[in-house]
């Protein structure tokens, strides 16, 4: 193992551990007022009447008449309103805010409030929906030739359900006015988002805008881009109060009003001649909701791993984002890439059973090489280490083996395995770490010689407070104490961009340690000294361009081989899981606890996205499993430990080689699972969540 | 305290429930998802005559404020009980809830009043008017209704020791901790001299009350394995019938076939 | 009025009856170490050790704990075994977010206060009511289990 792989305590465990740490509803301010949002309770009307009951002294109701600014939160577009302006357009839009000193009183006073709908037929199906938000379609080699010439065509279609972060606190946020600014503090992972998003909303400038994240307790991409929304809300509010405003959002509210992971369709078509794969046509949709937010990102990610770890040359893929009358979609682990790494892993093993080959046979014929082009016209610059994850796996599980064993089975209980490949493409995708985000990190030394790390990544769990500081302490050759981090205020740091998209440790925590570098050999002790880094290119890198959807999406690639072995109680159509392998190149580990902490909590994340988490929507368009109960994430007791394995791959151009490895372990799990279910049933399975009531029916189709 | 009382003893729980209306609260674990600021809550949890788990010659009697950890640290706790209560949520809740909340509570995804039900346990009421001891199987009037009177509380479930033996139980939840349960199914078949002297069926979480037919389970009662082996078809069909899920978020398909296939399992792990 | 014995100390409570015994560690005595995860005893956020048993606090009624004992996480950071357990938990680097681990470790301390010598099967019996959404429950387990093997003599 690498020295700076050797784990450290955390710098944020003690405050944590000791119940100490501050979340954002821990703070109480002085004459602080609370506020609740009116959420909308159709999924398409015209509003045309808003009735108030009688209101107390110290409340009031904030709308799009107190928005001083735009009525409108900026993400990629700006179309998401801060308030509804004349309709809403999903079951949960905002419609206003109550605010006032007792929570109680404010709660009181929601429930009083009348809103008068005209309602109108929501499109609630994203297969119906002929609003197109997004589109990309990208090509390479001649599709069409190998259709004329293939000897059978394989066409399926998969469809992936929405998934809920359930991040364990929910959305909160506190704005309060002072000395003729705003400050916005809250649960967040991306302080310059909100940033952005609050001056605008306000009109000010936006120096006179604060933002500062407060100890955040999980985020998972649900933190991305919906707290801009809810900062914006709470500022208005703060701003017409002109005394602070904290908002907190209840479970079920969480549950059914906030951002989740898009569902998708996708069609494949797949040319056979002679036995081998000569290409691949795919149509994706992704389910957007009702308005942008993260979709054109989401939607770009998935096209691109859309033929997996597949060497595909006769390649078409188009794709588009549509919008329905649902809760809009945003970041979720995985950014796209969970939906479509499902859907090609599943044709790739069906394709398998049609031709009369074993899966991962078929699969290693095709897998990718150093060199190889990418989906879209890229290079594969770096070592691509699939097979020899695939052997570690299989020596751990036993996969060959049982795969072949569990085909033929009797008796009450059926087991089954399934192996999955997949990468996760580090970074932003395409040119936008270079032409939007520019990110900027600065580290300052102090006159006592400590040094403190400025930047506005937010550690949300993930460890960032930790490798960033261990990346400067060993880069400037001092102690892991004598560095500083606090959590990020926009007062203080630069834009080292968005928490996303794995690419802080590899892309910022590379700036830290270039900066330190650099302090390194300009070293004045007793002095006060500032280094600053901004964004550079690697220069190997093919310049992506998103109108012709073409070159290097991202500058590399984390890998990922997963088996998961499960058991099916044919009388209650149960699934046990029995194992579950994990393994995972994410370049060097800055901190093996913390890089196995990421793996295990993803592997899971993906295994309750592939099984017990289901949410939808009624014909009305609202969420009936809004809790905890009713939407099932993994407890304790329904997975056995989880082996994870990291191996030994450096990034040349990470620090101390080190790459993408956040979103990583979610993204093959479900493949893995259902493949798995596949080899216990019998059967070609082709959605997700695959649950209980599925399995069920299968049993009973296959019993017939 | 305003808005609650805390009686210490039964009488004295009584005499308030005889005159003014309140919410009994044993556990807790129910009525606070939702509490009713207008509520006036009687505790109960610390009256010691509903805290006993005692055994007679013809009883096992448990006490209805009775967490369902105190049932599972109890000896004298039947086994087919302990089975189902550790299966309740998980051990913060078990230590809380209460076999009487679940009881009362009136919902037929009680996984305790299943084993009531399964074990024809009979319930103890009591009022300052006197007692009355009445079979659970005529405790439900439909979803969340019971006959239990405004001045009454459920003080203890008298199990009987006879039926206690060779269970079959199964829950089946969305998960293994945390669970609403789905399906659950109870099943206890006693054979003495040859013959089968008890069979008790009882199917819980899939209809507005849980399911329990005396008559039906009464086609095997007096006879041999083999005689019972051929009126199984019979059985089955009369349970096809009498089995009725209703509408909800989950299949009623997915659930009337897992309660037929658990019933066949029970028969067939007993040789029928 | 009422009184209850918070984190070893005597405590008189203004609270309602039927008020959440969360709400009112959270608002009128400022114990912040108890989260609010649902409020519907589904994610063990907001666990508490009552008359030394775990709880969920936001299932509890003030009015039924007069004279109970609370135990918070503020409480029990004072004491040897929650020493052993923060060593445990840092040493396999259990700790993410942060939300679900004070609720956690007072879990953890009922496991190891009933058995000292757990199983794995055990430990996670334990902590099946404590919803952790960062860690895929491996280190969390192994922290419980290395807390006992090296915490010995204290449970």
């Amino acid at each position: 193992m690498e020295k700076i792989s050797e784990s450290v305590k955390k710098k944020d465990h003690e405050s944590k551990v000791r119940g100490s740490a501050l979340y954002v509803d821990d703070h109480v301010m002085d004459g602080m007022l609370y506020g609740k949002l009116l959420h909308s309770t159709k999924a398409k009307a015209r509003i045309t009447n808003i009735s108030l009951p009688k209101l107390l002294d110290g409340y009031f109701v904030v709308d799009k008449k107190d928005v001083t600014g735009v009525n409108r939160v900026h993400i990629v577009e700006d179309d998401t309103p801060v308030y509804a302006e004349d309709t809403v357009e999903y079951v949960g839009e905002p419609i206003l805010m109550v605010v006032g000193p007792d929570i109680k009183e404010v709660k009181k006073i929601l429930n009083d409030i009348i809103v008068t709908y005209e309602e109108e037929t929501p499109i609630l199906d994203m297969r119906k929906s002929d609003a197109v938000f997004f589109n990309y379609n990208y090509a390479k080699g001649d599709i069409d030739k190998a259709f004329e010439e293939a000897d059978r065509v394989f066409t399926e279609t998969f469809q992936t359900g929405y998934q809920e972060q359930a991040y364990l606190e929910t959305q909160g946020m506190i704005a309060y006015p002072h000395d003729g600014r705003m400050t916005v503090r809250g649960s967040m992972q991306c302080p310059y988002y909100v940033y952005g998003a609050v001056s605008k909303a306000l009109g000010c400038e936006e120096k006179d805008v604060q933002i500062i994240q407060d100890v955040t307790g999980g985020g998972f991409g649900g933190k991305e881009a919906f707290p801009s929304i809810l900062a914006c809300q709470t500022a208005v509010a703060a701003k017409k109060a002109n005394k602070p405003v904290k908002v907190i959002f209840d479970r079920r509210e969480d549950m059914e009003f906030t951002s989740k992971r898009h569902p998708s369709v996708s069609t494949y078509k797949v040319a056979i001649k002679n036995g081998k794969i000569t290409g691949m046509d795919i149509e994706v949709i992704f389910n957007s909701g009702a308005y942008t937010t993260l979709s054109p990102v989401v939607l770009q990610r998935g096209l691109i791993c859309a033929n997996g770890v597949y060497r595909i040359d006769n390649l078409r893929v188009m794709g588009r984002a549509v919008k329905t009358n649902t809760v809009p979609c945003g970041a979720y682990r995985g950014f796209g890439a969970p939906q479509t790494f499902f859907a090609v892993e599943m044709i790739m093993d069906h394709i398998s059973k049609e031709i009369g080959v074993d899966s991962l046979e078929l699969k290693e014929e095709y897998i990718v090489k150093q060199g190889d082009s990418t989906s879209t016209s890229g290079k594969y610059h770096f070592h691509v280490p699939l097979p020899e994850m695939i052997e570690q796996i299989d020596k751990l599980s036993d996969y060959r083996s049982k795969r072949k064993q569990y085909l033929i089975q009797s008796g009450r209980y059926r087991k089954g395995i399934g192996l999955s490949l997949f990468f996760h493409g580090c970074g932003f995708t395409g040119s936008g770490e270079r032409d939007f985000i520019k990110a900027v990190a600065k580290i300052r030394k102090n006159s006592d010689d400590t040094v403190e790390i400025l930047v506005s990544n937010a550690d949300i769990g993930q460890g960032l407070k930790t490798t960033f500081s261990k990346i400067v302490a060993d880069t400037l050759g001092i102690s892991y104490e004598q560095v500083l981090i606090n959590n990020p205020d926009t007062d203080l740091v630069p834009d080292s961009g968005p928490t996303v998209a794995s690419r802080s440790l590899m892309t910022v925590g590379e700036l830290l340690r270039r900066a330190s570098e650099k302090l390194k050999k300009e070293w004045k002790s007793g002095e006060v000294q500032i280094m600053e880094e901004h964004f550079v290119e690697p220069d190997f890198v093919i310049p992506f361009s998103l109108d012709k959807f073409k070159g290097d999406a991202y500058p590399t690639y984390s890998w990922g081989v997963n088996a998961i072995e499960v058991e099916v109680d044919t009388l209650t159509a149960t699934t046990k899981i029995l194992g579950a392998w994990g393994s995972f190149d994410v370049g060097v580990p800055i901190d093996m606890n913390i890089i196995q902490g990421q793996m295990q909590g993803g592997f899971l994340q993906g295994i309750g996205y592939a099984s017990m988490e289901q949410i939808d929507y009624n014909d009305k368009g609202m969420i009936r499993n809004n809790s905890f109960s009713d939407y099932i994430i993994p407890t304790a007791v329904d997975v056995p430990n989880l082996v994870t394995k990291i191996i030994n791959n450096p990034y040349t151009h990470g620090p101390y080689g080190a790459k993408g490895a956040g979103e990583l372990p979610l993204v093959g799990a479900a493949p893995a699972y259902v493949e798995a279910m596949e080899n216990a049933l019998g059967a070609n399975l082709n959605k997700i969540p695959f649950t209980t009531e599925d399995t069920m029916s299968v049993l009973q189709e296959v019993h017939k | 305290m305003v808005n609650c009382y805390n009686p210490t003893s039964l009488k004295e729980a009584l005499d308030i429930i005889a005159k003014e209306v309140v919410t009994p609260y044993a556990g807790g674990t129910d009525l606070m998802i939702e509490p009713d600021e207008n509520a006036t809550y009687l505790f109960i949890n610390k009256i010691p005559e509903m805290k006993n788990i005692v055994e007679d010659k013809e009883f096992i009697r448990i006490g209805a404020a009775c967490t369902f950890t105190n049932i599972i640290e109890n000896e004298l706790s039947p086994a087919i009980l302990k089975r189902a209560v550790s299966q309740i949520a998980a051990p913060a809740i078990r230590n809380l809830g209460t076999v009487g909340g679940n009881i009362c509570n009136g919902s037929p995804k009680a996984d305790s009043a299943l084993i009531f039900f399964a074990t024809d346990s009979k319930l103890r009421l009591v009022s300052n008017r006197g007692e009355r001891v009445i079979p659970i199987t005529e405790f439900y009037l439909g979803r969340k209704k019971t006959i239990i009177e405004k001045d009454e509380l459920l003080v203890e479930i008298l199990m009987n020791r006879n039926v206690l033996n060779n269970y079959y139980y199964k829950k089946v939840g969305e998960r293994n901790a945390l669970a609403i349960s789905r399906v659950s199914f109870a099943g206890i078949l006693n054979i003495e001299a040859g013959k089968i002297a008890n069979c008790i069926t009882a199917f819980g979480a899939i209809s507005d009350v849980i399911i329990r037919r005396k008559n039906i389970d009464a086609m095997f009662v007096g006879k041999t394995i083999e005689e019972a082996k051929a009126v199984k078809e019979e059985y089955l069909a009369e349970y096809n019938k009498a089995i009725v899920t209703i509408k909800g978020r989950i299949s009623e398909k997915y659930r009337k076939t897992v309660c037929m296939n658990l019933l066949n399992d029970f028969l067939e792990s007993n040789g029928i | 009025m009422m009184k209850f014995i918070l984190n070893d100390q005597e405590v008189t409570s203004n609270s309602k009856a039927n008020e959440r015994l969360l709400d009112v560690l959270r608002n009128e005595f400022s114990i912040t170490g108890v989260k609010c995860g649902c409020k519907e005893g589904e994610c063990g956020a907001c666990s508490i050790i009552l008359d030394g048993r775990l709880v969920n606090s936001c299932m509890v009624a003030m009015g039924s704990i007069e004279g109970s004992t609370v135990i918070t996480i503020e409480g029990y950071r004072e004491t040897k075994r929650f020493a052993a357990l923060d060593k445990a938990y840092a040493s396999v680097s259990a700790v993410q977010c942060g939300f679900c681990i004070p609720g956690m470790i007072l879990a953890s301390e009922c496991i190891l206060d009933k058995n000292p010598n757990p199983t794995e099967a055990e430990i996670r019996e334990g902590i099946s009511g404590n919803l952790c959404r960062c860690t895929g429950y491996n280190a969390i387990v192994k922290a419980i289990s290395i807390a006992a093997k090296e915490g010995k003599g204290l449970w």
